[in-house]
């Protein structure tokens, strides 16, 4: 067992002390959990966290999110003062309609794309026996006590926020629902595309289900708009701190001090898998004056 | 609001004055009446009418000769107006005939086979067994339809796009000398080769009836057709001037009749009747090949809680969803906000 898989058998086995405030890493030393307040970070990441393939079905899932969500919400509310605007923008109704359904299938494809990417990285995994659930987006009993420990901190009940894995709970329930909302819209959207072939396939009253995809697919795509506009941006984008963006989404990589605070489990396995990380931290660590405590945590809490 | 009253006082005045300084002059002109432009092309031309509406009573001439009545004399449609100024102007009644000759029948031109089309349609005021029916004002005439539309000729010659083509003109004129003829000609011909109104246009004139609630309702009708209508991608599509989809007429005229002749859809001769909704559908510029079960798409849809209380109560799943969702996310995030501000501040206290 390596140091890292020793530090965060004792988190999810609630070995540790309740606070937790120091985590032990054999090798690096007694971090504490606000280190992420003074180490050295750069804007464009610095521990990796997605894989290439990632970075591109971001890429192409955002843009054609964006010529999507233009063309479709303007033709849904085909009767207000700004949408023939968009519509123009786009070329008229005819081009608008084939921006719409080209970038459907362009992100129909993102999305096999990354069903492939996620199943055959699994597959490797377990292969190699690698594989571990807790660094999935798997949502995990873990998870609640996580969201309900961060609440108790937002609120400056505990001085601490949990020590999270790969996926937080936030990602989690945010992956469920693009999970949900994909399966929503490309369904829908197929059953509005192809009324003929639906008609022929459907075995009961096809009108009723013409009728609900109409509905499904209207509401499902405000309702991500919505989620996007105004959660995944402000919550993912402009945070203070990374405001005008978190560049993760391109370089693949996140900053040392986000992963240090909102995924302190993930960056000790960084500590067990990059040497050099584990250099910069045993460094800082006696920058910062941790390096050569010992004994009992109890006496060690400044 | 005030401005528009004061403005209708001005209009007011200036027709009047109008009247007067034209009464003195025309005494001499009586003869001239055929000249109505001479007066009516003056934009300012208006007046009050017996409601307190401001009338306009400007004629623009290169957008009447535009139209397809251009070749029609004013007189055509107004014969009372005989005198200046003006007694008891009459309405307009299209039934008139026409001083045209038609070349095919030789007869003088009229519109009245439209009104035997019209009395076979279900917007006939009277029943088939020739009683008048309740509510005979809320039957269309031709003018609740009609305005005077333009043309909208087509030029063929390479590709199919608006307006005319130089080159077809000049073919006509190797036989047909009078340039007013050709233009008139073409421009009859190609205007009634494709939809003289947009599929919005049609539906804004049927709107004027099939959206108003308390007609809708005075004569059975199950729902309210335009906004309905506007439900689907053909509304929708519609209402951005898209011509390759279906308007009123599409579903409604039993095709290669009348538009007038629209039969109610419990009537087994109409299009809309439920057995014969799929020769609409299966128009060749729609969908060819689809099968029989096509028709049972609802076009009409109507998304209220009576009507359709399964489409609603799935309405409001995903508006719960969507705040359910939203709201407890938005939450978190605000919180943690907070306390990053407050810690920075103490921080910087610090
Ligand atoms: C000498 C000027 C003059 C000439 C020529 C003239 N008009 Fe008028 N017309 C007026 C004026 C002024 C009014 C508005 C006052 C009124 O209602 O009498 C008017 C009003 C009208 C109206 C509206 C009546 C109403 O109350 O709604 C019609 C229709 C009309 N004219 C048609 C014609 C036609 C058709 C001709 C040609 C045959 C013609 N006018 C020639 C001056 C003229
Ligand atoms: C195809 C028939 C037709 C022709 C041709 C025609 N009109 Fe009219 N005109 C109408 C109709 C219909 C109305 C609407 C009022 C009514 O129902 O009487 C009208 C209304 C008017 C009005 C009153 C506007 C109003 O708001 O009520 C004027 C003024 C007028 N016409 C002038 C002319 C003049 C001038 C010409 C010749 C350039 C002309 N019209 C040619 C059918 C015609
Ligand atoms: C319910 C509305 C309605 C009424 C009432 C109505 N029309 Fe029409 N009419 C239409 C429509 C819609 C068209 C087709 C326009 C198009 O193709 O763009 C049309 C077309 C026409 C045409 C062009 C030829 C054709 O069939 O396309 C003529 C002429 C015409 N109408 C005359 C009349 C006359 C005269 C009356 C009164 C007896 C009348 N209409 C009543 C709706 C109506
Ligand atoms: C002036 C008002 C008026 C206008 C304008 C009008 N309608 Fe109607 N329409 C009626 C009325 C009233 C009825 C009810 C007839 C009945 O049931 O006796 C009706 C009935 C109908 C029906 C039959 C409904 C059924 O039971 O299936 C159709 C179809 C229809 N209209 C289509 C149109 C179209 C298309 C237009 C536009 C081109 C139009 N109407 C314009 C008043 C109007
Ligand atoms: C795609 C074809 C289609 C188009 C486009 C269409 N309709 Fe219909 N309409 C129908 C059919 C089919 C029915 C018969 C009822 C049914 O089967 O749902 C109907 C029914 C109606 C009815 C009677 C419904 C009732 O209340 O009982 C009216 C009125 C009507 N349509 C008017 C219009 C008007 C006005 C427009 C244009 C804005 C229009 N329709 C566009 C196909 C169409």
């Amino acid at each position: 067992m390596t140091a890292a898989e020793e530090a965060l058998n004792a988190v999810h086995g609630g070995q540790t002390d309740v606070e937790g405030y120091f985590t032990y890493v054999s090798g690096v030393g007694y971090i504490p959990r606000d280190i992420y307040k003074y180490v050295k970070s750069n804007p464009f990441g610095d521990l990796p966290r997605y894989s290439v393939h990632i970075v591109i079905q971001h890429i192409l899932i955002f843009t054609t999110f964006i010529a999507l969500a233009a063309t479709g919400i303007a033709l849904h509310y085909s009767d207000l003062f700004w949408a023939p605007y968009v519509i123009r923008l786009f070329g008229g109704i005819d081009t608008s309609q084939l921006i719409h359904r080209s970038a459907a299938f362009v992100m129909i494809g993102a999305s096999v794309y990354h069903i492939l990417t996620i199943v055959g990285s699994t597959a490797q995994k377990i292969l190699k026996k690698e594989f571990d659930i807790r660094r999935t987006q798997v949502p995990l009993p873990k998870d609640l006590f996580d969201l309900i420990h961060d609440i108790k901190y937002f609120l400056g009940l505990t001085p601490h926020r949990p020590k999270m894995e790969k996926f937080m709970y936030k990602q989690k329930i945010h992956y469920l629902a693009i999970l949900w909302g994909s399966f929503v819209l490309i369904s829908a959207g197929t059953a509005l595309l192809f009324p003929e072939h639906i008609a022929l396939l459907w075995p009961f009253d096809p009108a009723f289900l013409q009728d609900l995809a109409r509905i499904m697919h209207a509401d499902e795509a405000i309702m991500a708009l919505i989620i996007i506009a105004f959660w995944h941006l402000s919550n993912v984008h402009f945070v203070p701190g990374r405001f005008p963006a978190q560049w993760t989404v391109f370089t693949g990589k996140i900053t040392r001090e986000h992963q240090l605070e909102e995924h302190f489990l993930e960056y000790l396995r960084n500590l067990s898998e990059i040497p050099e990380e584990r250099e910069y931290m045993r460094s800082l660590l006696a920058e910062l004056g941790f390096a050569e405590r010992e004994g009992s945590l109890d006496e060690t809490r400044p | 609001m005030r401005c528009k009253k004061l403005l209708k006082y001005a209009a007011g005045i200036s027709a009047f004055v109008w009247v007067a300084v034209l009464f003195i002059f025309c005494e001499a002109r009586a003869a001239d009446i055929g000249n109505c432009l001479l007066c009516h092309k003056y934009p300012g031309l208006s007046r009050i009418d017996e409601n307190g509406d401001l009338k306009l009573l400007f004629i623009n001439e290169s957008v009447f000769n535009n139209s397809v009545h251009a070749n029609v004399k004013c007189e055509g449609c107004h014969p009372d107006i005989k005198k200046i100024p003006h007694e008891n102007v009459r309405k307009v009644d299209c039934m008139l005939e026409c001083h045209i000759i038609e070349p095919s029948s030789e007869k003088k031109f009229s519109h009245k086979d439209v009104e035997t089309f019209l009395s076979r349609s279900v917007h006939s005021k009277i029943d088939k067994e020739g009683k008048p029916k309740k509510y005979p004002e809320d039957y269309p005439d031709c003018k609740d339809c009609h305005d005077n539309p333009l043309y909208r000729p087509l030029s063929f010659f390479k590709k199919v796009r608006p307006g005319i083509s130089e080159i077809v003109l000049g073919r006509c004129r190797v036989c047909h000398k009078k340039d007013e003829f050709i233009f008139r000609f073409y421009n009859h011909i190609t205007t009634r080769l494709h939809a003289i109104r947009s599929p919005k246009n049609i539906a804004e004139v049927c709107a004027k009836c099939h959206e108003d609630p308390a007609l809708v309702a005075r004569h059975g009708l199950s729902r309210k057709a335009v906004s309905s209508y506007a439900e689907t991608f053909h509304g929708k599509a519609a209402n951005y001037l898209s011509e390759g989809i279906p308007d009123c007429l599409n579903c409604h005229v039993n095709i290669g009749e009348s538009v007038h002749q629209m039969l109610s859809h419990k009537n087994p001769e109409s299009i809309t009747f439920k057995d014969n909704k799929i020769k609409s559908c299966r128009m060749i510029d729609c969908h060819p090949h689809a099968s029989a079960k096509l028709a049972k798409y609802d076009v009409h849809p109507e998304f209220d809680k009576e009507k359709s209380p399964m489409e609603y109560y799935f309405t409001a799943f995903f508006l719960i969803l969507t705040g359910g969702t939203l709201l407890p996310l938005a939450g978190i995030m605000f919180l943690d906000l907070g306390r990053r501000l407050f810690s920075r501040k103490k921080e910087d206290k610090e």
